[in-house]
């Protein structure tokens, strides 16, 4: 699914327009407040291109959620619930190249709408 | 590989800053050329290890060196230490209060993580403080093929 498709198609705001790319495919994506649970999970993926087409969505509206994109590189955040980020967490997306997004929809929502769309979630691996 | 070294304060409860030293060192193993894999388990416990210092510690410093085929992180702080080391390496295990709760993290994964990213850990704890250890050797997988 494109990026762009995503933001139009669930009223999505740009947050780091500078950085928006319209045509980056996503094809896998995890959802977590906790970025404990992102890193450990998102850890064991070995497959760089995996972690490079995914979104990070989250309603942790501070600078870890960037942060911990960062070290997976992923490239994607998507803020739920209609969040808000401040100022300086932008600030940091767009220093550390993470395009961050947001939208009114629940977790849950946006997640099985992308996932109803073919995305598919990331999962342990042993 | 040529010989690095770098020193970083951390800084307890600094939730805007939390994750600089792992950032910083992400970018020197890129440019280094290491591959995407090494770089993340590196990036990863060093961030997770970053963490527990803001979240449990009063305090302390993290350091980054490369020599000869070792990547090394030692993370010192000057406590109140891991009262019992086996317990907080238990999944889930956490003592971390809300307001480190609310910023995403204390999940009670943080140790378990580190210790599997890394090829070598040691921790070393009392109340005035902990040492934790981390070695990554660099091997030719740590490389991508060309």
């Amino acid at each position: 699914m494109k990026l762009e498709t995503i933001v139009q198609k669930y009223h999505c705001t740009v947050y780091t327009p500078e950085l928006f790319q319209p045509e980056k495919d996503i094809t896998f994506g995890f959802c977590s407040d906790l970025m404990s649970d992102a890193l450990m999970i998102m850890n064991t993926v070995r497959d760089e291109n995996v972690l490079k087409n995914a979104v990070l969505i989250t309603g942790l509206t501070t600078n870890q959620s960037i942060r911990t994109a960062e070290m997976l590189d992923i490239s994607v955040v998507i803020l739920v619930r209609g969040k808000v980020p401040a100022n300086q967490v932008i600030e940091l997306a767009n220093e550390s190249n993470i395009i961050l997004i947001g939208t009114d929809l629940t977790m849950f929502n946006l997640s099985g709408a992308l996932y109803a769309e073919g995305i598919k979630g990331i999962t342990a691996k042993k | 590989m040529n010989n690095v070294a770098k020193h970083y304060e951390i800084i307890p409860f600094d939730f805007d800053h939390a994750g600089m030293m792992s950032s910083d060192i992400k970018r020197s193993l890129k440019q280094l050329g290491f591959n995407f894999d090494f770089i993340k388990r590196v990036s990863v416990a060093c961030y997770e290890a970053e963490i527990n210092i803001v979240i449990h510690s009063v305090g302390g410093y993290g350091d980054f060196r490369i020599v000869d085929n070792v990547v090394y992180l030692q993370f010192i702080d000057y406590g109140p230490g891991i009262n019992d080391i086996e317990l907080a390496m238990t999944p889930g295990y956490t003592t971390a209060n809300e307001e480190s709760r609310l910023n995403g993290f204390g999940a009670g994964m943080g140790l378990v993580n580190i210790k599997n990213s890394s090829d070598e850990m040691v921790i070393i704890s009392d109340p005035n403080g902990t040492i934790l250890k981390l070695k990554f050797f660099i091997t030719e997988d740590s490389f991508d093929e060309h």
